[in-house]
């Protein structure tokens, strides 16, 4: 890492008020035990998610999702007028593999269900971002 | 090193096993003191003489999502086929917290609501559900899993049922109103903080004590802390802690002694999970440390004070999302040892659990599972058929002194409520988590599919379940029916003296069946309760 190479910057949100939070504990702490700053924002609607991106600077937005995708999509329409259409957003949580294409569509780059290795996830943001850290 | 040598052998919750046990291992061990016959002190071997030969453990499924009437459906699916109980679940977003389909924040996430549970608003919504089911016919936890819901929730259904000319004392069925689900383990937005929590709970108790005597009013389910990283003898002191903090406060209140309510807290439940062995040991080393702690620490002398009864839940954390067929097997392993246990109902987690909210498929194969135990296996027939065995007798002893070691730790914070509130439970929950990940990351702790013998193609077809994408809508329009039609008068008078009664020290069920009587809605009293007691924050370590 070089003087100029800031750590990556990673909101990590729920989108739904399902307040299980293991799954968001697991990847918030392998994120920072790879190096990057994690902001966890809790449960934000579409407008706080856009709004604490912005605000923390984020290089990365994690969504953990559950279910009907008519709030992601909302999410994804408000980061991109809110001009963080290049922001790299992942997801996990309990997404059955039928649905993960459509996700994909809505430009989620990619979709982590339970059993997940979190070094793939790190892999995967790191690649993304053309960073070796 | 030999592989032997090499590998550590221990139990899931990290206590050292040996290859063999022997009577060596044992010694010491006094039968009448520290096992009994079933039905017997300390209760070891199980809460009543004949066990599964006079009563079934009964099969009792968590179930329901979308509307009133989606929920309505799926109970009678299960009662069709053989369950004994019904559990209903209740809607996220909405009943748990205390939101109306219209505010701000369900709105925010409209799409989502009812994946996680039927939205129940109202009695409305409750008589929709109970249609046709009988109430004085059935074992019943009408959905108050929350604590700050199971008011209103117990008010609905014993409202419904008084409307039914059924008296209240002869309903049974069980609360919930636990701790571990919505402050520790899935914790809600905006809740009411833990301190009034136990005064509602209380109220419950002490409600229950006088009109309902054949209902639990509040099961403390050891199965939320397990699932938030709590380990097996972890899990059994925070049960135990959560009681004494009930009874103490029960106490301190002087109007009934320990021998009228205490076996109204003395049905829990308790995870049922991959550890075959310990989960076994952990029901009957909990038997016996409520035994004590009852007898001991408050001189019970009411044979129903101090026998604890036990929902044995299989763990929906190590269902996998790979390979989900897998999952059957897991839940019979699981089931099986809540039955070995001598658990009095189990609920088996179904097999699509990874993916989505259960579906009928998947909730009729654990069923099955259950009846397949019952009538098939034999085991049945003896009642906690492991006694003397030198590994489960050994096994029960060092988990009910770890167990009560860890109850100490937790009195050490300054009690149950310190410790949840403080955040000390949730750091102890995050380490347990943690181990666990890293035992699953590193492969010492196998997961079939998961991190061994996986596969890159699914080899079955596991159609996800969905829920009413029209939830919210329906939710909605009924909404504004009820506004519509409800007496608004009679409304606000009983929502003002709900209030008075939440700021007074009176018991609030009264207030609360009357306010559930007028068509007072779950965001209107979730109003009073969040003015009245303020809300949490969620002391996440995050």
């Amino acid at each position: 890492m070089t003087l100029h190479d800031k750590p990556i910057r990673v909101l990590i949100a729920k989108t739904s008020l399902d307040g299980h939070w293991r799954g968001v504990a697991i990847v918030s702490v392998a994120l920072r035990d790879a190096g990057m700053e994690v902001v966890y924002g809790g449960q934000l609607t579409a407008d706080e998610i856009a709004a604490a991106a912005i605000q923390e600077g984020v290089h990365v937005v994690g969504l953990n999702i559950g279910g009907h995708y008519g709030t992601v999509e909302k999410i994804m329409q408000t980061l991109h007028s809110s001009g963080l259409g290049d922001v790299l957003v992942v997801a996990g949580g309990n997404i059955p593999p039928e649905d993960i294409p459509a996700l994909k569509q809505l430009g989620i780059a990619e979709v982590f269900p339970p059993g997940s290795e979190t070094d793939a996830i790190v892999r995967f943001i790191r690649d993304k971002l053309g960073r070796k850290l | 090193m030999t592989q032997e040598q090499n590998q550590q052998y221990k139990t899931l919750s990290g206590i050292p096993v040996k290859k063999q046990y022997t009577p060596e291992d044992i010694e010491g061990l006094q039968y009448e003191r520290d096992l009994g016959s079933p039905g017997e002190p300390p209760y070891t071997r199980g809460p009543y003489r004949n066990m599964y030969r006079d009563r079934l453990w009964r099969i009792f499924e968590l179930s329901g999502t979308g509307t009133p009437e989606d929920l309505r459906e799926r109970l009678l699916y299960l009662l069709k086929h053989g369950e004994t109980g019904i559990i209903m679940e209740v809607d996220q977003f909405t009943s748990y917290h205390l939101f109306d389909p219209d505010h701000p924040d369900v709105l925010a996430r409209k799409d989502d609501v009812g994946l996680t549970g039927p939205t129940l608003v109202s009695l409305k919504d409750y008589e929709t559900v109970f249609e046709g089911i009988p109430q004085d016919k059935i074992y019943a936890h009408p959905g108050g899993g929350c604590i700050q819901f199971s008011p209103f929730a117990h008010a609905c259904y014993w409202s419904l049922a008084e409307k039914r000319g059924i008296p209240l004392d002869k309903l049974r069925g069980t609360g919930q109103s636990d701790y571990f689900l919505s402050y520790l383990g899935c914790p809600l937005e905006d809740q009411i903080p833990p301190g009034p929590g136990l005064r509602l709970n209380c109220d419950l108790i002490e409600f229950c004590t006088e009109h309902l005597p054949h209902w639990v009013p509040v099961s403390i389910a050891g199965y939320n802390a397990g699932e938030t990283g709590l380990n097996a003898y972890q899990e059994m002191a925070a049960v135990m802690a959560n009681a004494t903090a009930y009874i103490d406060e029960m106490l301190r209140r002087g109007r009934f002694g320990i021998d009228d309510f205490a076996h109204g807290i003395g049905g829990v439940n308790y995870a049922s999970g991959r550890d075959f062995f310990e989960d076994i040991c952990k029901m009957r080393a909990a038997r016996r440390m409520w035994y004590r702690l009852l007898t001991e620490r408050y001189g019970a002398k009411d044979p129903h004070s101090f026998i604890h009864r036990i929902h044995g839940l299989t763990t929906g954390s190590w269902m996998t999302y790979q390979q989900p067929l897998n999952n059957i097997i897991r839940g019979a392993l699981y089931a099986l040892s809540g039955a070995l246990g001598g658990v009095q109902s189990i609920g088996v987690s179904s097999y699509d659990e990874g993916r989505c909210t259960p579906s009928e498929a998947a909730q009729l194969v654990a069923v099955r599972t259950q009846q397949i135990l019952q009538h098939e296996s034999g085991i049945t027939s003896v009642a906690d058929p492991l006694a003397g065995s030198y590994y489960v007798e050994w096994l029960t002893n060092e988990l009910e002194r770890r167990a009560w070691d860890y109850l100490e730790t937790i009195e050490k914070q300054g009690g149950f409520i310190q410790a949840l509130d403080s955040g000390w439970l949730h750091r102890e929950a995050m380490r347990g988590m943690l181990e666990r990940e890293k035992g699953v990351k590193s492969g010492e702790i196998k997961v079939v599919g998961v991190n061994c013998l996986q596969l890159d193609e699914e080899p079955h077809e596991v159609a996800p379940f969905r829920a009413n994408p029209r939830t919210w809508e329906i939710a909605m329009e009924k909404l504004e029916r009820l506004r519509k039609e409800r007496d608004s008068v009679a409304v606000e008078e009983a929502l003002a003296e709900l209030r008075d009664v939440c700021q007074s020290e009176k018991n609030v069920m009264p207030a609360m069946m009357k306010a559930v009587r007028a068509y007072a809605t779950i965001g209107e009293v979730g109003d009073v309760f969040r003015e009245v007691f303020t809300i949490w924050k969620t002391p996440l370590p995050l």
